[in-house]
């Protein structure tokens, strides 16, 4: 993940701590994140702000090891340990970039089922950038 | 249509860590009565976990985010000494910016002041719907016994108009200047004593007994005349102390036990107890919730359950599911996720 600023974070906040995406007008598919442009019908849409439930599926992953991480998240890896980062297949149909937490090794499976939580990202410069990760589901579905 | 605890929820990491590890790091585990303790993961503060302690309270009180009117964080460990994090919460929830937000620091009481002002904010008309979230992972120096208790979790509150599930009846504060028992200097992340076990003990079984005795005398009722008695509980040996000075049974506290699975939740502690006794509470039952702050001071509180309660149970994970949910972690790992080596 490339340095975000705290404006560019700011301007997203709604994105990244309760997964609000804006749904096209014109043909009603859900971008998220935010565009200028629907992604479905590449029209210069107006957009609705659509809450999203935060449930979906690992639809493929990767695990950052020792060395691997960006500079915001070195020191989760060097105290935390490898952290898996998966693009979710959310239940809207849209897909997104996430860290999963509270896992088992055993719980990281193509299509396995995942829900959002609020949770730190990152501190950089001394300021926490919170946002969502997702985490396995085993018996119920989260309140998000 | 009245106002009351329209619904309640809490939160309760998944890590823990057990009287074993601390005895092979250190000999011993400081730590009357608790077995094991709660511990908030790497990426896991005071905050988070007052997300999802808000979130199942909102589902379970019925209430949608954007209806509310207030949102009261309470904590020993908010993770800005200035900053509001109540705000953050407010977004993550999806609140209408149009709200009334603040934070109560500085006190292990702090929750049961920010639930008595939610209950006044909606009874003086200026609001319909409050939620008050206590969440706290308090930190000491981990060469200290004061460290071995901490724990970690959150607990949140719905109050406003409509059907509650309990009722506040009353409340009785009482304030009596206390020094060196636990204290947080500023500009420090870890809280300190001065390590006086019996004064200590001494100041906080004085305090609440005198606003517990006041609560008594307000409504008229004995001890006995309450199902359970939520008491402070910053180790496993202190409600019993307290029970006993005022005259509360074992059958009347004992219910309310979180700290041997929790630890120490700090300003979460008596809104989790509150929890797990709502959790198996009927209607008619009658509870007393007092908390202590060091420095010091005590809320009482006295809760009455209401029939709707039996419509609401299972509808979100209780305080039995989150201590279930629980994976097991050695003490060098411990030190790395909270940070603090």
């Amino acid at each position: 993940m490339a340095h975000v600023s705290i404006p560019s974070y700011w301007k997203t906040l709604p994105q990244r701590y309760c997964l609000i995406g804006m749904q096209c007008k014109n043909c009603g598919t859900i971008n998220f994140p935010a565009r200028e442009i629907c992604i479905s019908c590449k029209q210069k849409s107006e957009f609705e702000p659509t809450k999203l439930s935060g449930r979906g599926k690992i639809y493929s992953y990767t695990v950052i090891a020792a060395g691997s991480a960006p500079p915001e998240f070195s020191e989760q890896e060097k105290l935390a340990g490898s952290f898996p980062v998966a693009i979710v297949e959310l239940e809207e149909g849209v897909r997104t970039v996430a860290q999963i937490t509270d896992y088992e090794p055993e719980d990281l499976k193509i299509g396995a089922e995942v829900e959002a939580v609020f949770r730190r990202i990152y501190e950089e410069d001394k300021v926490i950038r919170y946002g969502l990760k997702f985490r396995p589901v085993k018996e119920r579905k989260s309140p998000l | 249509m009245s106002i009351g605890i329209l619904g309640y929820g809490v939160y309760i990491p998944r890590y823990r860590i057990n009287r074993a590890e601390y005895i092979k790091a250190w000999g011993q585990f400081a730590a009357a009565g608790i077995e094991e303790k709660a511990v908030p993961g790497f990426d896991e503060d005071s905050v988070t976990m007052a997300v999802e302690a808000s979130l199942n309270a909102l589902n379970h009180a019925k209430v949608d985010s954007k209806k509310l009117n207030a949102i009261y964080f309470a904590s020993t460990s908010s993770p800005y000494c200035e900053k509001l994090v109540s705000s953050t919460i407010a977004m993550a929830l999806g609140a209408p910016p149009r709200v009334s937000v603040a934070d109560y620091t500085s006190s292990t009481m702090a929750a049961t002041s920010a639930l008595l002002l939610s209950l006044d904010f909606v009874a003086s008309g200026r609001g319909h719907f409050a939620l008050v979230v206590a969440s706290d992972c308090p930190y000491a120096d981990p060469s200290e016994f004061l460290e071995h208790p901490l724990g970690a979790g959150a607990a949140a509150f719905v109050v406003g108009e409509g059907t509650p599930i309990a009722t506040i009846e009353a409340s009785e504060c009482t304030a009596i200047e206390a020094l060196g028992e636990r204290f947080r200097k500023d500009g420090e992340k870890i809280i300190e004593t001065l390590g006086i076990p019996p004064y200590t003990q001494a100041v906080i079984v004085n305090t609440v007994t005198s606003s517990v005795k006041a609560l008594l005398d307000k409504t008229g009722r004995k001890p006995s005349d309450f199902n359970f008695v939520v008491l402070p509980q910053f180790d496993g040996g202190l409600p019993s102390g307290i029970a006993r000075k005022i005259g509360f049974e074992e059958t009347q506290f004992v219910p309310s036990m979180i700290v041997s699975q929790v630890g120490d939740a700090g300003a979460a502690s008596p809104l989790i107890g509150l929890a797990k006794v709502l959790d198996e509470a009927k209607p008619g039952h009658k509870v007393l919730v007092a908390s202590y702050g060091a420095g010091a001071g005590s809320d009482a509180v006295s809760v009455s359950i209401n029939e709707e309660i039996m419509k609401r149970k299972g509808t979100v994970p209780s305080v039995k599911d989150y201590l279930a949910k629980k994976k097991y972690i050695d003490y060098i790992y411990y030190l790395k996720i909270k940070k603090m080596i």
